[in-house]
């Protein structure tokens, strides 16, 4: 059942790639830098300083000047500008954007092979978990006993914000990027991703969106918690206008690459493989892209809004002059709910592939999966509203809004049915994927429950605000989400190295971040419960137990995380080797050799039977 | 390879685990609300509380399904030794099990939104013609409570003082950001928004003090913007409005 | 899964990139149709600040401000003092106006003529085949494209301001009209820039033979957003020119 498709290299000496040749991540930088420098001296030179609105623009213009001069020094700009002027790229030019021939040093470059995006987004991905968490230890240690001690307040009211917008971005792509870059297409069969040079913008794009971001901790920070909704940032210094620019560019990076797993999977499959026929990953992959198509342009819509009030005096949130910050809190839901899902269904989709795969049976009732995901998907366009039960915004709409809030958890469950239908009677397999697996649906289910007593608008009028929610919402995004990335980052990581993730580290790192969850965020829902609400950078004593505890479930996490990274970065030249196919899986990745060559498959393969039959032998004719 | 064993066992045990796990379930779902949550002083927050226990009770199987199915798959059907484990039974599809869950789920949420928006007219029905107006404003970071005192005269205070059992009218506005006014022993909340009046209805039902907390971050003392809240008898908030200095 | 790896007939003795032309379209234009989707979805969320904005009418400032009446500037420019300054004469309401139709409808008449142009441009490579005629018309779509450019930065230009004088200090600001005018108006003038861009580039492009009578695909996907361009800026004049007054 291992069998394997050879890979015959075809030589090409290669002479293609021109400037690119001299881009890489250094240029990028040097470029990023001097671009800024640039903007902010021309924009310096032209506006005064002592209006407030003038510093912004300089700001907004510096950040303009810092990701233009990135694509530039990365090579973005190259194949645009090239078409311009009707000189298109050779072949050849394409091989050396592929990264033929150049070893590990593509992974520093402007690469259009999906496998090299896929592992940069594993790497980013790290970093901004990386980054967040170190912010979560920070908050969690201010918190730890009542007043303020180690954090100073400002500096706390920065981190909360920074380490919001980090974990999202992060967890947008913690499962999409990695996999769906480099998985996905091996999946469906393609030679790549639909359009190779937009995957490299989109990952390159959120490594420059990322720098804008780390950009506002340096210069006065983004003291408003990470949904910034106004009137509160018109107190906001020019941390304000990175942070906003930093979204925008970022809505450029998830649409792209969204457009291009969409066009991935619709057009790029190899024969045979129908939609019925699709690893239920590949589906979590396209309606999670779908699903970000759609609220996105209201994430950028929002940022541009706000740069433009800031920068230009126009008022669209600014009450004294005929705008409203309900018009942004609006914009802001339509995009939060739904990229609640699109952080979300990718890690479903992940949990149930590993599921079907480690219980050695297929999905149960796969279109109820599929349904599921794509009921979930279509509800959280019509929720937005309950995150505003308590603004008082419309109170007329508040019963719609928890109906259509509430008929989610029929999706949900629908989840788990699926779950616990495919491991039902399986022979499940414990390894280190499985364990985290099990993790996701302990976790999942806590995650739900709490979110029906938050969409519930009596229970809403009392919670909202409180640690409660952010209890909730770690659950869904640590508890789930995270859980379900970290299985399958065990589950593939043996296709993308050749070995595999240690298996004792692994389960180390398992039992403290699932024993440090629980005990974080239990003692965190009884804070919020009690009465503590969010975003306090100190507390009444009568909360004083519960954030002691919290904060060492969120010490053990960070135990675990490190052990975790720790075993990713040892594991990736000394663990164990895993040969091709370490799962008996049938699905396409795992049947092209490890590392999977360039462009994937030699000859292209036609398929005639879905994934999940563990009982037959391979079939090749 | 293909697989004889369909993997079949008796599930006496898994449905021993469920009810236990549920018994478990409920009781803390009974109990943890009303210890955890603060003390009732509104038939709003009493409201809040019993629709807490109630969803929890609701929940309480669900969850407790998902657990008993989850350890009794690792009692049961995890693979032993280091080979690679043979096909499970493939089986794919069962419309009768889906169609079952999937009733069952739409049954409860049915049930949950009927509970729930009953709460809600419940507790929005109780506006009476001649309620106690009390003008809340936020400002980074103090709350300050207007009155209409004797002869049009305006009483400011930054305790909230209010008489039991009559129905209080909160008209709540800020000065300056958003802020989130919220009286926890109340159970209810509403946003202060600057231009804007927001309103909010509340019956103190229990002498004693409360708190008054901020929920939306507000700046730089967020953590705070706190005060007392003061439920007294008519006579004697009658007195106590009396005794303040009007200001023009 | 079972896998067949010798009945499929593709070759691919140079690594499989050299699909067919009308494979790579197809693929193409789906992407088109999906940023065509996205940015469908981007109009509609500005249609929603809009008429969002308009709906509330936020302490009646849609379109006009409470406060002291000051002198008319020239370029349509009204400036009003707002409230907050104890010496300044008594208040009245200073109404800033709508942008002018006219000129509204005239830039997207020029949009419209300009996707005509784009329109026969490519029926003129892939119907009749004549590639001359491409290159002229695309050239002269791309330049009218271009005065629609100059039409949309007049009109930015016009949007009315009023002068704010608060308690200590003085600032120029848009009403929420014309906030919304500056986004609208900003965004269809980003479009526009990129149409100039892919306006260029057919036309030189064709120049250099990377466009032919064989090669005419980029040809229709230009097309195809081009004229969703001109759509939506046909919807955005429908929407600001009825819908703009207070009542």
């Amino acid at each position: 059942m291992t069998t394997t498709l050879e890979h015959k290299a075809p030589v090409i000496k290669h002479e293609g790639g021109g400037l690119a040749r001299h881009q890489n991540f250094l240029t990028a930088m040097i470029g990023g830098v001097a671009g800024a420098f640039i903007a902010w001296a021309i924009s310096h030179h032209f506006f005064a300083q002592d209006v407030r609105t003038t510093s912004d623009a300089v700001a907004v213009l510096t950040g303009c000047g810092w990701i233009v001069g990135f694509w530039l020094g990365i090579g973005a700009l190259n194949a645009p500008l090239a078409w311009l002027i009707g000189s298109d790229q050779t072949r050849k030019d394409q091989l050396y954007y592929a990264g033929e021939d150049q070893g590990t040093k593509r992974y520093w470059k402007y690469c259009t092979d999906h496998k090299v995006v896929g592992v940069q987004y594993i790497v980013m991905t790290m970093v901004l978990l990386g980054a967040g968490g170190i912010l979560a230890m920070a908050i969690r240690t201010e918190l730890i006993v009542p007043g303020n001690h180690f954090v100073d307040q400002q500096v706390y009211n920065g981190f909360i914000a920074v380490h919001g917008m980090l974990m999202i971005l992060a967890l947008i792509v913690a499962v999409a990027g990695p996999w769906g870059n480099f998985v996905v297409p091996i999946m469906c069969g393609a030679k790549d991703m639909a359009f190779p040079r937009l995957n490299a913008l989109s990952l390159w794009t959120l490594v420059g969106a990322a720098g804008l971001l780390l950009t506002t901790l340096a210069v006065g920070s983004l003291t408003m918690g990470w949904v910034v909704l106004a009137p509160i940032t018109d107190q906001a210094g020019v941390g304000m206008d990175f942070f906003a620019l930093a979204i925008l560019v970022f809505t450029v990076s998830t649409t792209v690459a969204g457009v291009n797993t969409i066009c991935t999977v619709f057009t790029m499959r190899t024969k045979g493989m129908t939609l019925e026929r699709l690893p239920i990953m590949v589906w979590g992959a396209i309606i999670a892209a779908a699903l970000g198509l759609y609220a996105f342009p209201y994430f950028s819509l929002v940022e541009a809004l706000q740069i433009l009030d800031r920068t230009f005096s126009t008022s669209f949130f600014i009450g004294n002059a005929g705008g409203t910050g309900w018009l942004q809190a609006n914009l802001f839901w339509l995009m939060g709910h739904p990229e609640v899902y699109v952080i979300l269904i990718p890690a479903v989709a992940a949990v149930f592939e590993i599921a079907a795969v480690m219980a050695r049976k297929p999905v149960f009732s796969y279109r109820t999966a599929v349904a599921g995901m794509v009921g979930l998907a279509g509800l959280s366009i019509l929720v937005w509203a309950h995150h505003m039960f308590t603004t008082g915004w419309a109170p007329t709409l508040g019963g719609p809004f928890m109906v259509t809030t509430e008929l989610i958890s029929i999706p949900t469950g629908l989840f788990f049915l699926v779950l616990i239908g495919t491991l039902w009677r399986g022979n499940i397999w414990m390894k280190l994927p499985t364990v985290w697996v099990f993790g996701f649906i302990a976790n999942f289910i806590i995650a739900g429950i709490t979110g029906i007593y938050l969409s519930d608008i009596p229970i809403d009028n009392q919670l909202h605000g409180t640690m409660f929610v952010t209890a909730h919402f770690h659950y869904v995004f640590v508890g789930s989400v995270l859980f379900g990335a970290i299985g399958a980052l065990a589950f593939w990581y043996p296709k993308v190295t050749g070995r595999y993730l240690d298996e004792k580290l692994g389960r180390i790192s398992f039992w403290l971040s699932f024993i440090g969850v629980q005990v974080t965020f239990l003692a965190m829902f009884i804070s919020g419960l009690r009465g503590m609400p969010r975003r306090y950078a100190s507390y009444a004593f009568i909360f004083e137990h519960t954030n002691f505890i919290s904060t060492m479930g969120a010490y053990m996490i960070m135990a675990g995380m490190l052990v975790l990274m720790g075993a990713v970065i040892y594991c990736w030249n000394h663990g164990e080797p895993s040969g091709s196919n370490p799962w008996h899986a049938n699905s396409l990745e795992w049947l092209v050799s490890t590392p999977p060559p360039l462009e994937n498959f030699d000859v292209l393969p036609v398929v005639t039977e879905d994934p999940y039959n563990f009982g037959k032998e391979l079939v090749r004719s | 390879m293909t697989n004889s064993n369909d993997n079949k066992k008796s599930l006496k045990s898994f449905y021993w685990l469920w009810a236990i796990l549920t018994a478990l379930g409920i009781a803390v779902s009974l109990y943890a609300p009303g210890y955890l949550m603060p003390e009732s002083m509104s038939q709003t927050m009493h409201l809040s509380v019993l629709t807490m226990v109630v969803f929890s009770v609701a929940a309480a199987p669900v969850a407790a399904g998902v657990y008993a199915a989850a350890l009794y798959i690792l009692r049961n059907w995890t693979h032993k030794g280091d080979s690679v484990p043979a096909a499970g039974p493939a089986f794919r599809e069962s419309g009768k099990v889906v169609i079952t869950w999937t009733l069952t789920s739409v049954l409860l949420t049915v049930f949950l939104l009927i509970w729930g928006l009953g709460a809600l007219a419940a507790d929005s029905a109780g506006s009476t013609a001649n309620p106690l107006v009390v003008k809340v404003v936020g400002q980074q970071w103090v709350w300050s409570f207007e009155y209409q005192g004797q002869n049009g005269t305006t009483v400011m205070s930054n305790d909230l003082y209010l008489p039991k059992g009559r129905e209080v009218l909160f008209h709540v506005t800020s000065l300056d950001v958003t802020h989130g006014f919220w009286a926890p022993q109340m159970g209810t909340q509403v946003d202060a928004n600057d231009e804007t009046i927001t309103d909010l209805h509340v019956t103190p039902n229990k002498l004693g003090t409360f708190d008054v907390r901020c929920t939306q971050f507000c700046g730089l003392n967020h953590a705070f913007m706190v005060t007392q809240g003061h439920v007294l008898t008519p006579s004697a908030f009658t007195t106590w409005l009396n005794a303040q200095p009007a200001r023009s | 899964m079972s896998i067949d790896t010798h009945s499929h007939h593709d070759a691919h003795a140079d690594g499989g990139h050299h699909e067919p032309p009308e494979v790579v379209d197809g693929r193409q234009r789906m992407a088109i149709w999906l940023f065509i989707g996205g940015d469908a979805l981007t109009l509609g969320a500005l249609f929603f600040t809009y008429l969002y904005l308009r709906g509330v009418n936020t302490s009646g400032h849609w379109m006009s401000m409470v406060g002291y009446p000051g002198p008319q500037l020239p370029g349509g420019h009204t400036w009003a003092y707002y409230t907050g300054q104890e010496s300044l004469p008594e208040a009245t309401t200073v109404v800033t106006g709508p942008l002018s139709a006219g000129l509204n409808w005239l830039g997207t008449l020029v949009t419209v003529v300009s996707a005509g142009f784009i329109w026969a441009a490519e029926r003129a490579l892939r119907v009749a085949k004549n590639k001359g005629s491409f290159t002229l018309l695309a050239g002269i779509g791309t330049l009218v494209a271009l005065v629609a450019v100059f039409i949309s930065f007049h009109q930015l230009a016009a949007v009315p301001q009023i002068l704010s004088v608060h308690a200590d200090n003085t600032v120029l600001a848009f009403t929420a009209y014309g906030s919304s005018m500056i986004i609208i108006i900003g965004s269809g003038l980003v479009h526009l820039m990129l149409l100039v861009f892919l306006g260029v580039g057919l036309t030189l492009r064709s120049v250099r033979g990377a466009i032919s009578v064989e090669n005419w695909y980029q040809s229709r996907l230009v097309r195809m957003f081009w004229v969703w361009v001109a759509i939506s800026a046909v919807a955005i004049s429908a929407l600001t020119t009825t819908i703009n007054t207070i009542h």
